[in-house]
């Protein structure tokens, strides 16, 4: 297997990746999308509010809130434990953590308050980012509520899901047959890639090499060559895994984590293969 | 209402970008060269933003009846 690192920001990670099976990328991408957990706010309990905005349209955005939680992994019980606390109202330490969040109206004008006016109990899992706007107040309003988040999956909520885009594509293969392909007289396929990867090289057809990972196989280009001179393919057992995090987790620690839940999951069933004495 | 937190389509949060892209399209930018520059990329996040009024700060003034 030989992968490459195509691009790589504290947001988005893309991957080159030979010679790995589909099924076996595809299981990981999906686990990164429902299996990893993260913190989100899950409970909220109002003492007071008298904001226009109703107690669910207030608490359906703190929980939309991305939350850091690379520490908290370690630090708290995992979802299945923590469920049922949350239901019988125990919103224990182990578990929980705390956010208040407090504002009053003023007399000079509308007071918005943001993700950043949030008071964790936990340094280590507060919003990643401080500017979203989480509600409006005019003058005599209040609002008074302590927000508790805890470690999820995606596949409870998507709030609790760590990448916004976990995705991967064939490469494409570009053939142009050369004896055929007319060149500066025809330039159709030229104007009709929506990815504009095609170009003119002394008056010949040519793909832009930079460009080639673009190409979505969409195979106007195909359609739209009077001349059949173009075929496009894929490469077997060659893919792109591009992962866009939300800032909850890095995007590699997001990919480890992953890895580490499937193998968890396959060893369980190894398990359970041999309690049934299918395998010895 | 307000800027939702999240995209409606991909899930990528957006509410943090809202005043910037408010404050540089009133000064009078281009709104798409604003998004560009915001790094909102794909058109689903890109319409959250186009398409959003902000009806919420109007309504807020209005005289609660319950």
């Amino acid at each position: 297997m030989e992968i490459n690192v195509l691009e790589k920001t504290p947001l988005k990670l893309r991957l080159y990746i030979k010679d790995i099976p589909l099924h076996v990328l595809n299981s990981i991408r999906r686990v990164m999308i429902a299996e990893v957990p993260t913190m989100a706010i899950d409970s909220v309990v109002f003492t007071m509010n008298s904001s226009v905005f109703y107690d669910e349209y207030i608490a359906h955005r703190l929980g939309l809130v991305p939350l850091t939680s690379e520490k908290a992994l370690e630090k708290y019980k995992l979802p299945e434990e923590c469920r049922e606390a949350a239901d019988r109202g125990l919103f224990t330490e182990d578990c929980f953590v705390k956010l208040d969040l407090e504002g009053k109206g003023s007399e000079e004008g509308l007071v918005t308050l943001y993700s950043g006016d949030l008071k964790s109990s936990d340094p280590d899992v507060r919003p990643v980012y401080d500017k979203i706007p989480i509600v409006l107040l005019a003058n005599n309003q209040e609002i008074r509520l302590e927000a508790y988040a805890r470690l999820g999956r995606g596949k409870e909520h998507a709030k609790w899901s760590p990448v916004s885009v976990a995705a991967h594509k064939y490469v494409p293969l570009i053939h142009v047959r050369e004896e055929i392909c007319k060149g500066e007289e025809c330039k159709k396929c030229i104007e009709v890639c929506p990815k504009d990867i095609f170009e003119l090289k002394n008056g010949k057809l040519a793909i832009k090499q930079d460009k080639i990972l673009d190409c979505s196989l969409c195979r106007i280009c195909e359609e739209a060559c009077p001349y059949n001179a173009i075929k496009i393919n894929w490469k077997e057992n060659e893919y792109v895994l591009t992962i866009e995090s939300t800032g909850a987790l890095p995007p590699k620690k997001i990919l480890l984590e992953a890895i580490k839940i499937l193998e968890n999951k396959i060893d369980d069933f190894m398990e359970s293969l041999k309690k049934e004495g299918v395998v010895k | 209402m307000m800027i939702p937190v999240r995209c409606f389509t991909c899930g990528a949060p957006i509410g943090h970008l809202w005043e910037e892209f408010k404050k540089r399209v009133e000064a009078g930018e281009n709104p798409g060269k604003v998004l560009d520059d915001l790094g909102v990329k794909r058109y689903c996040c890109r319409r959250m933003f186009l398409s959003h009024v902000e009806i919420s700060c109007e309504v807020l003034n209005f005289p609660k009846v319950s």
